[in-house]
């Protein structure tokens, strides 16, 4: 990250997409600006800031523009265009590992210990960190994402699971399974800055992409409770299917997802009107719900398949068998590939989301289960 | 008011049966495999029914309905006392495997929670076989700080000792019936 900080104080990383490149002996930098309350539009609203150096020249110029975000969709975006290695970051709850996974080559690159048994993850909103919940260890894991290190670990009460990360103001949020809380954390000091009471053992945590509301999935209340990210008080709870595990909220953040590990169904959440648009029968123990091109695809732990939930109709269109107890499951930043950790197999498979057919798989650390956002 | 009374109300029998169903703790896996010098579809003829258990040494016997079906159902009555219930997840005749879960347990017999087992027997060459069982479950006590005859190392040592004890006999049965 570079000069863009300087010149808009206020202006938080999570906000700014930046790079650099060469053309013709100048220097471009260009800076991605997303608009607060515009995120879910992505690119389009975004402001687009360029600026040249050419110090090949006899003088110096620098030219600076301000565009409106038409410019940004004719040049394509660094943001969206690879500007961080594509990589998967696997918690391995056995082997005690985060291992770091190319998914150009589906190769282990890398991996870290994290006692504790670690299993959810999420990434800040700059993806240069990731944040893991150790559940035996009753810690937050700080990993530093490009040295591969862990830079801080936080005592976060007894049982961290689920977490997420606010989009925009990159906090992060951490379920408490036996303390029915979700626990707040600010980005920066890395303190807890309060918690929020919510139903029993909270699971998976999301937050939508306009960064407003907070959703955990209350496993054991059998519903979801709606936190307003500003105020931090629950605003709505809607109840689902039972003892839903994983939830996502789709890019719209209109719809959320939850994983039903008793009732073997998905529960849609229309999120505006707090209601139940539809309950899909799914595999034996679902667990996790991504989404990629129009569908949803459901990790059947018991059944051991990938449940694909075309999105128009509601409706199962295919199973797909993947390695043993499939848990972690997300979409990669095109869309094109869905990952899914097989915790029993202990393998990281690639999912083709056009021909539904598993198309690779990678050996890792014993015990994966990647539950959260955990695709760079 | 009276809506938040009997709401209450409702939940109350699911909040107190959740304090059973909880779960933290981490999910421990354990696989053991034999082989057999036998071929794969003899192996899998004598475990291929889900109610004929009598194979391994510590089963009494064993009564449920279903067949091999997904869904059928039985219980597994120890020698020594004790009885599990178990439900099949699946059945694959031609991949020699199936999956199968405890529904209820006896945390004296097995002290585990959530447990899921599959077992399959694969062709090896030259005529053998290996067979695979495997199992994936919590530990019997679902909070923080378990008492020791019900942490992880206990549910791994029982179910080992389940896996073991029943394939070394299922070596012994097979390979000693010529």
């Amino acid at each position: 990250m570079f000069w863009i900080k300087h010149l808009i104080p206020g202006w938080r990383s999570s906000n700014v997409c930046e790079s650099r490149t060469q053309s013709k002996g100048c220097l471009v930098f260009r800076a991605d600006i997303l608009v607060p309350g515009m995120e879910p539009y992505g690119r389009v609203g975004a402001l687009l800031l360029v600026t040249r150096v050419c110090p090949m020249r006899s003088t110096a110029s620098a030219i600076a523009a301000v565009l409106l975000s038409l410019a940004s969709t004719i040049l394509p975006s660094p943001c969206v265009a690879g500007a961080a290695p594509a990589e998967a970051l696997v918690t391995s709850q056995l082997a005690e590992k985060v291992s770091f996974v190319d998914l150009e080559t589906l190769q282990v690159t890398g991996e870290v210990s994290v006692p504790g048994k670690p299993a959810g993850i999420a990434l800040a909103p700059d993806r240069a960190r990731a944040y893991v919940t150790a559940p035996e260890a009753k810690e937050l894991v700080v990993i530093d994402v490009d040295a591969r290190k862990v830079v801080r670990r936080l005592h976060v009460g007894n049982g961290p699971l689920g977490i997420a990360v606010h989009p925009l103001d990159g906090r992060i949020f951490v379920a408490d399974w036996y303390d029915h809380r979700i626990a707040v954390i600010d980005a920066g000091t890395l303190a807890i800055t309060s918690y929020v009471k919510v139903g029993e053992s909270p699971s998976g945590v999301a937050v939508t992409p306009d960064g407003r509301f907070v959703l955990s999935a209350d496993r054991d209340s059998h519903q979801v409770s709606v936190i307003d990210a500003a105020t931090l008080v629950v605003v709505k709870t809607v109840p689902v299917g039972k003892r839903p595990f994983g939830l996502t909220i789709d890019a719209s953040g209109r719809r959320a997802y939850t994983a039903n590990v008793k009732s073997d169904d998905v529960s849609i959440i229309d999120l505006a009107a707090g209601t139940i648009l539809a309950t899909v029968p799914v595999g034996k123990r679902p667990y996790a719900v991504a989404l990629a091109g129009g569908r949803a695809f459901v990790t059947d732990q018991y059944s051991q398949t990938v449940s694909v939930i075309d999105l128009a109709t509601n409706a199962v269109i295919r199973t797909l068998k993947v390695g043993a107890y499939p848990e972690g499951i997300a979409a990669d930043r095109t869309g094109r590939f869905v990952y899914v950790a097989c915790w029993e197999d202990n393998t990281l498979e690639r999912i083709d989301v056009d021909s539904l057919e598993v198309t690779a798989r990678v050996t890792v650390p014993d015990g994966p289960r990647a539950f959260g956002d955990f695709l760079r | 008011m009276l809506r938040t009374l009997a709401l209450g109300l409702l939940m109350l029998p699911l909040v107190m049966m959740n304090v059973a169903n909880a779960h933290g703790p981490t999910r421990q896996k354990v696989t053991e495999t034999v082989e057999i010098n036998a071929a794969p579809d003899k192996v899998w003829a004598v475990i291929a029914d889900f109610h004929d258990f009598s194979w391994h040494p510590a089963v009494e016997k064993t009564e449920g309905d279903g067949g091999n079906k997904e869904g059928a159902k039985r219980t597994v009555f120890i020698k020594g006392g004790g009885q599990l219930l178990e439900e099949l997840l699946s059945y694959d005749a031609a991949g020699r495997n199936f999956k199968y879960a405890i529904i209820e347990t006896d945390m004296k017999v097995l002290p585990v929670n959530n447990y899921s087992s599959a077992i399959m027997v694969e062709d090896a060459g030259d005529g053998k076989s290996k067979v695979t069982w495997r199992g994936a479950f919590y530990r019997g006590y679902m909070n923080n700080d378990p008492p020791a005859d019900q942490d992880d190392a206990a549910a791994v040592k029982a179910a080992k000792g389940v896996y073991r004890g029943g394939l070394d006999a299922l070596k012994k049965k097979v390979e000693g019936a010529g």
